[in-house]
């Protein structure tokens, strides 16, 4: 995931802030590692010195507050940095003009015409009459990709794949676009922006007179990002810039510098690749996330589009009251399957962050559920339930009937019956739990809920 | 193209330089010479401190990766102050000159498979390298092996009719391993020269995918399997040459877009990580802009 590795330095580095005071060797340490993580992520060199400067100055100077660790203390401060150079709050692309026009532009290969596919599909769930419209003239069968992503999306397409001249393209067809509530147009890019793209996208500009122009910008991009991100500032007016392919190792500094220099924010990322594969981006939780706190409000979200909310409830007060069957086990595991891979998952959980669980772990966890849903598959609904009425003619049963191993299914009432400890743990909550949840209150963060 | 490393290059000899001159340490009875110090890591410790961070700090900004400014850096404080160039040449020497591999010799037909992630300029590489081959007088078939992205068959297929090379293709979500296996059939029943095979761009970090890739590969058998980079890839560069040597296993790379590269630095990071010849830049969006690599002009370039 983005900035990886910076999370990953940044947690060692924290950790050496154990003592009670805030010890001006180790915050300079800390700092030279901030500064030396996020070069290493792409983040231009003058924007580390000057956030690494700045966490420095701030964490020797200012008071800690009451009740507050060394170490809290400084991860605030480093919070607080980090998330005004990545544009603090969220903001929704306004689309209440009818039509909004969004347009796309960005060097080649940065991902324009599957993020407008993207977009598409993003804005369609929720509600609005779309319209894609192809001007890149350039690339051979550009026409064709929007075109075919359009056909899966059941989304209207304009284009021309006859004509040469973008703003012929446009002006042809704007007329038709007025009945559209938001209109994406995808432009041409090039390696660099040289003078004839320049041109081109200036022309464009005029014709289209877009509310919203984001700049697409690929997630491994190194230090030519930020004079990039300038140069297309000056020709067009940059609102807002999305950065893609950050499903790999992509460090996303380069991107995010150029966010920065831009002034304008980071409004999505793309993180895979398929058309669903469009996150919006929210600075504040995303900074909680590599900092190893968590991030309850993605974690939340996604956990109610994964789970309809009878079952929840449910399963929340069977947790609640640490008394789980294999009913809520499998709600549990279907519901955190649909969430995303488990590492992702894990990494918004408070704490889990820190852990760093090794991904071959991970890996094997996920691969044990499938096994675990395969055996609860072949349970009667009343097994489920009742998870104290397994015996050995049952297990026997449901080993033949799942085609699985005995010691899986052995795996599997040892795993339900620690869960069932952990809950009963969980539901008598721990001293630093309730500090964290003070922590998070302070920051924005959505309070705690029960469930986890 | 390469004349901000030049510069950073030229600098640090001229600091060094600079502070040999000068007297050392009050401390010793008689002034002696820095110049007479066998390595530059015996200058004066700040100063010493100061010129490597400030050369760390630029070849950052050139683009290089960061384990590889690391070892530039060891590199320059092991060796004489008079001869920081000649150990900067042959450090360099040593980094962009691979053993070298020559794709115009092997039994017919030769195959050529080209990996990398999404955008880097895979397909554009695969025409233009097509290009330079049917200019050899050689044939030549591709191999549309992306049938994940939307539109990729179109793509390669209008550079197929465009220089009016022969192109096997299957549907969108087909086996890819299956393309190339026709492409290569058809080579063998054609006794063609050549076969390019194209795949989906992938992230290199998703298993699953490296697992689809590997495939092609285990089916096609490349003779050689090319890594597509895009020259503005920043320390990524250095995990992507990683991941696809280690899952797949590379005998090459191209670096893309060197065009618009001002710095230089991933050509540097990718040969450093890969151990992998360079083979062609490339540097422009017409098929002629395909420019075979030649370490010791980049040298030139570079010191």
């Amino acid at each position: 995931m983005v900035l990886d590795k910076l999370s990953d330095s940044l947690k060692n580095a924290l950790k050496k802030l154990t003592s009670g005071k805030v010890d001006k060797e180790a915050v300079a340490e800390l700092c030279s590692e901030i500064k030396k993580s996020l070069i290493s992520a792409d983040v231009s060199i003058e924007l580390a010195r000057n956030i690494a400067k700045n966490i420095e100055k701030r964490a020797l100077k200012e008071k800690v507050a009451g009740g507050l660790t060394a170490r809290e203390h400084t991860v605030n401060i480093v919070y607080e940095e980090l998330t005004n150079l990545l544009g603090k709050e969220f903001k929704e692309i306004p689309t209440e003009t009818k039509p909004t026009k969004l347009m796309l532009v960005g060097l080649f290969g940065s991902g324009k015409t599957t993020t407008a596919g993207k977009l598409a599909k993003l804005y369609k769930k929720r509600g609005k009459k779309i319209a894609l419209v192809q001007t890149d003239t350039w690339r051979p069968a550009a026409y064709a990709q929007l075109k075919q992503l359009a056909d899966v999306l059941k989304i209207d397409f304009y284009g021309d794949p006859k004509e040469r001249n973008p703003v012929k393209i446009y002006n042809a067809v704007k007329k038709d676009l007025e009945d559209y509530e938001l209109v994406i147009i995808d432009t041409a890019g090039r390696d660099a922006l040289n003078d004839e793209l320049t041109k081109e996208i200036e022309s464009i500009d005029k014709a289209v007179q877009a509310q919203t122009k984001l700049l697409v910008l690929s997630g491994d991009i190194g230090q030519a990002a930020q004079k990039t991100a300038e140069s297309f500032h000056k020709a067009v007016g940059v609102t807002g810039v999305i950065v893609t392919k950050l499903d790999g190792t992509a460090k996303g500094g380069g991107a995010l510098s150029a966010a920065a220099a831009t002034k304008a924010k980071v409004n999505f990322i793309g993180v895979g690749e398929k058309l669903d594969a469009l996150e919006e981006f929210k600075p504040k939780n995303f900074v909680s996330r590599i900092l190893g706190m968590g991030d309850l409000e993605t974690l939340l979200e996604k956990a109610s589009e994964a789970i309809d909310q009878e079952t929840a409830e449910k399963t929340a007060k069977n947790i609640m009251k640490g008394d789980i069957s294999f009913t809520d086990l499998y709600n549990q595991m279907e519901a955190l399957k649909k969430m995303g891979p488990l590492g992702q998952v894990a990494n918004m959980i408070p704490g889990m962050g820190k852990m760093n669980i090794p991904k071959s772990q991970l890996k094997e966890q996920e691969e044990n559920m499938k096994v675990w849903k395969y055996l609860m598959d072949s349970m009667t609904v009343h097994e489920k339930d009742n998870p104290s009425l397994m015996n050995e003619s049952r297990i026997q049963r449901i080993v033949k009937g799942s085609g699985r191993a005995e010691t899986e299914m052995r795996d599997l009432i040892k795993q339900y019956k620690q869960m069932k400890k952990m809950m009963k743990a969980f539901s008598g909550k721990s001293k630093k739990f309730a500090r964290m949840q003070k922590l998070m209150g302070k920051k924005g963060m959505p309070k705690m809920p029960g469930m986890f | 193209m390469l004349g901000r490393l030049k510069s950073v290059f030229s600098k640090v000899r001229k600091n060094v330089e600079k502070e040999t001159k000068k007297p050392v340490a009050k401390k010793e009875k008689k002034p002696s010479f820095v110049s007479k110090l066998n390595v530059v890591k015996n200058l004066e410790k700040s100063k010493l401190k100061k010129i490597l961070e400030e050369l760390e700090e630029e070849l950052l900004t050139n683009n290089v990766a960061y384990s590889v400014t690391e070892e530039l850096k060891e590199t320059i404080k092991n060796s004489k102050p008079k001869e920081l160039k000649k150990t900067l040449e042959e450090k360099l020497k040593e980094i962009l000159s691979a053993e070298a591999i020559d794709i115009y010799k092997g039994d017919k037909p030769i195959k050529i498979m080209f990996v990398g992630v999404n955008g880097v300029g895979k397909t554009t590489t695969l025409a233009k390298l097509a290009s330079q081959l049917q200019k050899k007088k050689k044939k030549v078939v591709m191999a549309a092996g992306d049938t994940f992205r939307a539109a990729a068959i179109e793509q390669i297929q209008a550079h197929a009719e465009k220089l009016k090379i022969n192109l096997i293709k299957h549907s969108y979500g087909s086996d890819s391993a299956a393309v190339a296996f026709d492409a290569i059939e058809h080579a063998k029943a054609k006794k063609l020269d050549y076969v390019l095979i194209d795949t989906a761009g992938r992230s290199h970090a998703n298993e699953d995918l490296m697992r689809e890739l590997e495939k092609v590969k285990r089916v096609s058998k490349p003779d050689f399997t090319i890594l597509v980079v895009d020259s503005l890839t920043g320390n990524d560069a250095v995990d992507q040459a990683k991941l696809f040597g280690e899952k797949i296993g590379i005998e090459g790379v191209i670096l893309t877009k060197a065009d618009a590269d001002e710095r230089g630095g991933a050509i540097i990071s990718v040969a450093h990580e890969t151990g992998k010849p360079i083979l062609f830049l490339g540097t422009g969006q017409e098929y002629k802009d395909l420019k075979e690599f030649n370490a010791d002009d980049i040298i030139k370039q570079i010191l």
